[in-house]
């Protein structure tokens, strides 16, 4: 019995990948997996991992592969349910009381004393408070999709603990309170991804709510895919070199580690430059797009031809 | 198998990587999904379901490649023949041991003499889950725990084989051979529950210690020990900042929300009736820590400092105070260099020479007298026996007049102080609290209260 789930699982998981590369993304085993795990079990991801190594763009590229919608929620400081869930219309309301009392006259019309008046008033539906003066924000707009949908919490550990409390039932049951209304369940199960730099702690109620992907940075093999399908033009030799260059710079001590996205950048600013081999004028003069820091700048400038003499040789 | 993945979240568990009920049961229904047959697959998945913090998947990929080194394979080695009962080659744990495990007595000769390396290793493995070799503790167990598998796995029925073969043919090379067998038979469970002891108990032994650290009085830890008392304060730190960072307060005054005022009284017709007001930062604390470094209160205060510096996410505002014949600032110190550096420059410095309370009180009023407001808790860290000297009563009234609160720490138990020259009673008039400080249990309680009058 396990064994013919395995397979089965190997190749959804391999089927993964495949749809992934085939929309440019290049996802390691983990990745896949983490994917397949979600859609199986029905549980959010949360991902974890230094910045630019493809946490945001993992959710736009499962949207692509499921072909759902991505419902986007970019979190902040001072984030509130009525920015990320559900604001009332309050311009429409006010006008609906507006419109109610000008026909309050017509409607009580032969009405005898006050009991009778009230009960006529709860004849009345209570649209007031009713999904006509709801406006929905990303997280109920995700649970109201009719085909399913990718929503994407990003950078969660910016926004504050109390939003984090509150997304807990949304990930648990996939619903919502809304207090005037009721609960309100999704209508297909969204697939959701959460996004985290680590700059605080997450709590651990939420953890335990979600799987946990942690996305280092790539390896060089796999760092030399990403680039081979993200910059095809690119002559293999100079990819090679460009790849272990910038592996060995996340291997000194520097204040920020030039992520995948910069190391994209970069091989497109060389592809621009019409380089054929790493040269050290041609390293420094672009080295900028790697670094982000003076300091790092200065440090790494006196070993750049050691360092590419080591990428071409290794 | 749920035998299996419980033991090896025992495993994690005792690895100190924290596993919950509910995520045990996400594990189990993960496994449905994806199956036992593929390592790389199932070392993926039960990570993402089951460790949570880099730290944590660090320790998990140590915990898997040790815990199913010998435990799993199976789907790779069931494809070996083997003669046991079912062909299926999933012996999975068998049932309550009655016949022992799935290889009899008659069986283990048979394996053994065959030689067939890795069912012997299956065998051995469900015998050692049979006599629940979870549960080891200590290594005093390890001989039972060897006798156990060993008596599980048929040994006796074999013995009693090779009593009667002796007998029988005392020089024989076949009785050579069987004993032969046996000793190796015996050197691989003895392995087996090593390993196994290891795994279960890698953590047990910290725990405890750590345990014991905490309790004992600081100025007698070893300096062995210093490293893991440092480990240790940081996680407490830890504890206290993640439970205190959470603390907030909406104000009462302060910008009006405009939106959520509005929000809130649209039930009114839109008249604002209940008002939201913005909220406000936290007020975080001043702190002036005054450390006396002179002699063994020294051992304290370097906890002390150390405690209070990990929490620089809580108490940003930490000015710290070294003091024996003199006192100066060391908060520099703390916060650019690591803690030890730090310590020993401190103790260089200022920690020569005896104790003066007066002079040193008075120092610390000149020093912090921009900083000494309502919002500042000073804690001061000493025995208070200033050598029949001039104790500071008076210096000290004057601060603890101007700040929030005085917070008085004393190494020494109660019963010593106010003997000898301790000057603890005319000092502790003009502190809010007075409180032995022994252990790191009380440095932390004390700490912890700071933190919470704080927000």
């Amino acid at each position: 019995m396990t064994t013919a789930n395995a397979s089965a699982a190997r190749d959804a998981i391999l089927a993964i990948q495949k749809g992934f590369e085939t929309s440019g993304y290049i996802a390691s085993d983990g990745i896949a997996t983490a994917v397949f795990l979600a859609q199986a079990l029905s549980k959010p991801i949360l991902v974890e991992g230094p910045p630019g190594v493809g946490k945001t763009e993992l959710a736009t590229a499962t949207s692509a592969l499921l072909g759902k919608p991505l419902i986007r929620l970019q979190c902040y400081e001072g984030l509130d349910e009525a920015k990320a869930l559900y604001e009332w219309k309050y311009g429409k309301q006010l006008l609906y009381t507006q419109v109610l009392k000008e026909k309050l006259g017509d409607l009580m019309q032969g009405a005898e004393g006050l009991k009778q008046s009230l009960a006529r008033l709860h004849e009345f539906d209570d649209t007031f408070f009713s999904e006509e003066f709801l406006e929905p924000r990303p997280l109920l707009k995700a649970l109201w999709a009719k085909d399913g949908a990718v929503l994407l919490i990003d950078e969660i550990d910016k926004s504050d603990e109390e939003f984090e409390a509150f997304l807990l039932e949304l990930l648990q049951d996939y619903q919502i309170s809304i207090p005037e209304l009721g609960t309100i369940k999704a209508v297909s199960t969204p697939t959701v991804f959460l996004t985290s730099n680590n700059t605080r702690e997450i709590g651990d109620a939420l953890k335990r709510r979600c799987l946990h992907l942690y996305i280092p940075f790539p390896d060089n093999r796999l760092e030399q895919r990403i680039i081979a399908s993200r910059v095809p033009a690119l002559a293999s030799e100079l990819r090679d070199q460009l790849v272990g260059f910038v592996q060995s710079l996340r291997g000194m001590d520097i204040k920020k580690a030039p992520a995948v996205s910069e190391t994209i950048d970069w091989a497109r600013t060389l592809l621009l430059m019409h380089a054929t081999e790493l040269e050290p004028e041609l390293v420094r003069a672009t080295l900028n797009v790697l670094l982000k820091f003076q300091s790092d700048i200065e440090l790494v400038d006196l070993e750049v031809p050691a360092m590419i003499h080591r990428a071409s040789v290794g | 198998m749920t035998q299996i993945l419980s033991n090896f979240i025992q495993v994690l568990r005792a690895a100190s990587i924290r596993v919950s009920t509910a995520e045990s049961i996400d594990a189990a229904s993960a496994l449905n999904v994806v199956g036992w047959d593929h390592r790389d697959q199932l070392r993926e998945t039960l990570s993402q379901v089951l460790a949570k913090t880099p730290e944590d998947k660090r320790a998990f990929h140590e915990c898997f490649d040790r815990f199913f080194t010998f435990e799993t394979v199976r789907g790779v080695e069931a494809n070996v023949p083997s003669d046991d009962t079912d062909a299926g080659g999933q012996p999975q744990m068998p049932e309550a041991g009655a016949g022992g495990s799935g290889v009899g007595g008659g069986g283990l000769a048979e394996l053994l003499e065959k030689g067939d390396s890795a069912a012997l290793q299956q065998a051995m493995a469900s015998a050692a889950r049979a006599v629940q070799i979870q549960n080891i503790r200590l290594f005093t167990q390890r001989g039972m725990y060897v006798r156990r598998v060993l008596e599980q796995m048929g040994i006796e029925d074999f013995d009693r084989a090779l009593l009667a073969a002796a007998r029988q043919q005392p020089a024989a090379p076949e009785v050579a051979r069987m004993r032969e067998r046996k000793e190796r038979l015996l050197e691989d469970v003895s392995a087996l529950v090593d390993r196994q002891m290891l795994l279960y108990t890698a953590n047990a032994r910290t725990a405890l210690r750590e345990e014991v650290l905490q309790k004992t009085p600081l100025t007698r830890i070893e300096m062995s020990d210093f490293k893991t008392m440092q480990t240790l304060v940081r996680k407490l730190a830890k504890r206290l900042v993640s439970l205190h960072s959470r603390r907030r307060r909406v104000a009462k005054r302060g910008q009006l929300d405009i939106r959520r005022t509005l929000r809130r009284n649209t039930g009114y017709d839109g008249l604002l009736f209940n008002t939201v007001w913005k909220q406000t930062k936290v007020d975080r604390p001043k702190i002036i820590a005054v450390c006396d470094v002179s002699g063994s209160v020294a051992q304290v205060s370097r906890f002390l400092l150390l405690f209070l510096y990990s929490m620089s996410e809580v108490l940003p505002k930490v000015r710290s105070f070294a003091f024996s014949t003199q006192l100066g600032e060391v908060t520099d110190w703390f916060q650019t260099k690591p803690a030890e550096e730090a310590l020993a420059l401190t103790m260089k410095t200022w920690g020569m020479g005896s104790t003066d309370y007066g002079g040193s009180l008075t120092e610390l009023e000149r020093l912090t007298e921009a900083d000494l407001d309502h919002r500042t808790t000073v804690i001061i860290l000493g025995d208070a026996r200033s050598n029949y000297g001039d104790p500071g009563a008076q210096a000290l009234r004057r601060i603890h007049e101007r700040v929030k609160r005085v917070i008085w720490l004393n190494p020494e138990p109660r019963s010593f102080w106010n003997i000898g020259d301790s000057a603890m009673q005319k000092l502790a008039a003009s502190c809010d609290r007075v409180e032995t400080c022994r252990t790191l249990l009380q440095l932390e309680r004390i700490v912890n209260e700071i933190a919470r009058g704080a927000s």
